[in-house]
């Protein structure tokens, strides 16, 4: 009788595998042939030299010494540093300071959520042309807005110095993809919370100090992570914008599209792996970095409640 | 006890300040946001003469004045010297800069007489009738001419653009021609380009297939997918879940060249297959992620009652539980819509000629052939735009159920 109940529970669990396997199989097949094995052939590709035309040559770590002498692969690894420093965290202050506002009890809150949320769904190519016009130097309304405030506007996409900060400013105009995260967050903390700290005597500061930002914390993190994964990755805005170059002199030339130009336009394919993989390992680092650095600044519940 | 009143009542009325500015800043920042998208809609209704113009215009509409010099005056004192460019074009010389003479004008000098900075050299009539011209296009000339029908000047009006004088009329300088009306033309004039070979028609019909296709593969396999992760024990399963997250942090250029080798190696550059059969596989950590969530929130009696009666797992996964994610479908069909319209460094790798691009790629194309005409420009980005911005308005609830159930529930 024992035995009988074990063996139909065996058979149970090793049938529920040959099904969750089953379910599972377009997936693993996706990984193989889509993740997996690219990945594995790209690691070789790193240290090879490949035309797609000649034989491919293993060079040893040639591409990666290469690198260090390489001023665009360098210029492209500043330049995608020196977005993404700007970039993210003013994205997640935005994002955070829009969704306090969007998470008050106004009537017209939803419209006004929609107008934060509408631009991060048009992101492409279409709101780069519209950005292109924006910042014209003499007929753009950026310039427009800076003169009536008495600022001489710079000539943006043609200044090597203000065509990265062009971008920064661009991707804050889609801070309500994560605006609309953030106000989800803001609406699972617990009222509780709020009137205990109205009972301590909390003003609206405190109450933000003390309950809002550590509960909002691991959202927080959660972001962070995603937007620096994303921001290392910006390629589209920056090829449509200077058709593909990266100009003016290199300014705005990402790793991602100096990846493009290596691999589609000079087809070192090697060259361009390895470069792909060192932007990997960068990215693994920072989402390691902030895992390892999240204990102390990440609160979760129920540490809070205790 | 009364003091007490006052101060909470004083509180109050602080907070009520507080929130009456934060209302307002909210507004102002949403009129930021949007006018980034009103422009667009204002510039591509915009005329050739409209659009470099500071201030800006924000309406569309402007009327069109009869102008030009009455007088060609010297810009340096000189000698006067008559000459003739190779073309035909007349000129007044005042040694080392010369002007203009259109045939219209009349002479107020003779040769080699001297003459200062600021003396008129020639004078343009200043009234003349008005000739109209109307194109086959159904675009029109105005043409302003003298007594002997020697043209004074002349302006090209679009379609949309109506002449307010009468042929034959008298007119002076200064006086309104037509009224340059918002130019619903540009948007024909966008979706058919001259410098293509294909129209926008052909860009809408590849990216409405390979969307639709792809979003179908997304619904069918991150939600089978999920039905695996979410409702059988198996080893491994965790161990696996656990990659499958955690490949949302590989950035695609580490696979892109691999992927592009196997594509090409099955024949399949220039062809929609590489934007459409990955999306069968899995379709994406994201969807299968947030599938999963959902899968997780429904219970299992459910299953179990179905299994009593007999539904062997595909029925469960297809009669049972499919119907109960409609939700969570839904979104996941608009996330992957945005996515795939979008979508501009995967049709960029893949299609080559211009008869397979999509919208995206077609649009990228357009402003590298049309660099300055903004009014072209803006008006085939709104035309791109649109469907995203329709899409948005009427599925609104499920962009923001989406984010709430994925972002957080980890």
């Amino acid at each position: 009788m024992e035995n009988e109940k074990k063996i139909s529970k065996m058979k149970m669990s090793t049938q529920d595998a040959v099904w969750g396997y089953v379910f599972l199989s377009p997936w693993i097949l996706g990984m193989v042939f889509f993740m997996g094995g690219p990945i594995i052939f790209s690691l070789i590709l790193a240290f090879c030299k490949w035309d797609m035309i000649t034989p491919i040559n293993f060079v040893g770590m040639d591409n990666f010494v290469k690198m260090f002498s390489d001023m665009r692969f360098l210029h492209s690894m500043y330049n995608t540093f020196y977005y993404t420093i700007f970039s993210v965290p003013l994205g997640i202050i935005g994002s955070i300071m829009v969704a306090l506002l969007m998470n008050q009890k106004w009537k017209s809150v939803r419209l006004l959520r929609t107008i934060y949320y509408l631009p991060s769904v048009t992101a492409g190519v279409a709101s780069a042309i519209i950005w292109m016009w924006l910042l014209n130097p003499d007929f753009g309304l950026i310039n427009y807005g800076l003169s009536i405030l008495g600022i001489k506007g710079p000539q943006w996409m043609a200044d090597e110095v203000w065509a990265k900060p062009a971008f920064i400013i661009m991707s804050l105009w889609g801070v309500g993809g994560n605006m609309i995260i953030y106000l989800a967050g803001l609406q699972g903390i617990p009222r509780q919370l709020y009137e205990a700290a109205e009972i301590d005597g909390a003003g609206m500061m405190q109450k933000f100090r003390y309950v809002t930002l550590p509960m909002l914390t691991p959202v927080i993190f959660f972001n962070l992570i995603m937007s620096i994964v994303w921001s290392f990755q910006i390629f589209t805005q920056v090829y449509v914008m200077t058709g593909g170059q990266g100009g003016p002199a290199d300014s705005t030339l990402v790793m991602v599209l100096y990846i493009y130009q290596q691999a589609f336009k000079f087809h070192n394919m090697g060259y361009a792996s390895a470069i792909a993989w060192v932007l990997f390992i960068i990215i693994l680092l920072f989402t390691m970095l902030q895992f390892k650095i999240s204990g102390g600044w990440v609160h979760y519940e129920g540490e809070l409640k205790k | 006890m009364a003091k007490k009143m006052s101060f909470w009542e004083s509180q109050k009325l602080q907070g009520q300040i507080v929130s009456w500015i934060l209302y307002a800043i909210a507004w102002a920042g949403a009129l930021i946001f949007v006018i980034p998208l009103v422009w667009m809609i204002s510039t591509s209704l915009k005329a050739p003469g409209e659009i470099f113009t500071m201030p800006p215009k924000w309406i569309p509409y402007s009327e069109l004045k009869l102008e030009y010099d009455t007088k060609i005056t010297a810009h340096f004192p000189g000698k006067v010297k008559f000459e003739k460019d190779a073309d035909g074009t007349e000129r007044i010389n005042l040694g080392g800069y010369s002007h203009v003479i259109p045939p219209i004008a009349q002479l107020q000098v003779r040769k080699n007489q001297n003459v200062e900075k600021g003396d008129i050299l020639a004078v343009i009539p200043e009234k003349g009738r008005i000739k109209l011209i109307e194109n086959p296009d159904k675009t029109s000339i105005i043409r302003i001419v003298n007594d002997e029908g020697m043209t004074i000047k002349e302006y090209n009006l679009s379609e949309d653009s109506k002449p307010v004088v009468k042929e034959g009329e008298m007119v002076t300088v200064g006086q309104k021609i037509a009224d340059i009306m918002p130019q619903w033309s540009n948007y024909a004039k966008a979706w058919a380009p001259k410098a293509f070979d294909v129209t926008f028609n052909r860009f809408l019909v590849n990216t409405l297939i390979i969307t639709l296709t792809s979003i179908l593969g997304v619904l069918l396999s991150s939600t089978f997918v999920a039905y695996g992760f979410s409702r059988f024990k198996f080893p491994g399963r965790d161990p696996l879940f656990l990659v499958m997250v955690s490949t949302m942090m590989i950035p695609a250029q580490v696979t892109m060249i691999p992927t592009f080798m196997l594509f090409k190696y099955l024949g399949w550059i220039d062809t929609f297959w590489p934007l459409i059969i990955p999306t069968f596989f899995g379709g994406g950590a994201f969807n299968i992620f947030l599938m999963r969530q959902f899968f997780m929130t429904i219970p299992y009696e459910l299953d179990d009652a179905a299994k009593i009666d007999g539904c062997n797992y595909f029925q469960i996964f297809w009669t049972i539980l499919l119907p109960l994610v409609k939700p969570a479908m839904a979104t996941t069909a608009i996330f992957g819509f945005v996515y795939n319209w979008n979508d501009f460094m995967n049709p960029l790798i893949y299609l080559n000629s211009t008869s397979n691009y999509t919208l995206a790629l077609g649009l990228q194309t357009f402003t590298t052939m049309y660099g300055t005409d903004y009014n072209l420009m803006m008006a085939a980005s709104t035309i791109v735009l649109l469907p995203i911005l329709l899409i948005f308005f009427f599925g609104q609830r499920f962009f923001i159920e989406g984010v709430a159930t994925s972002g957080l529930k980890g």
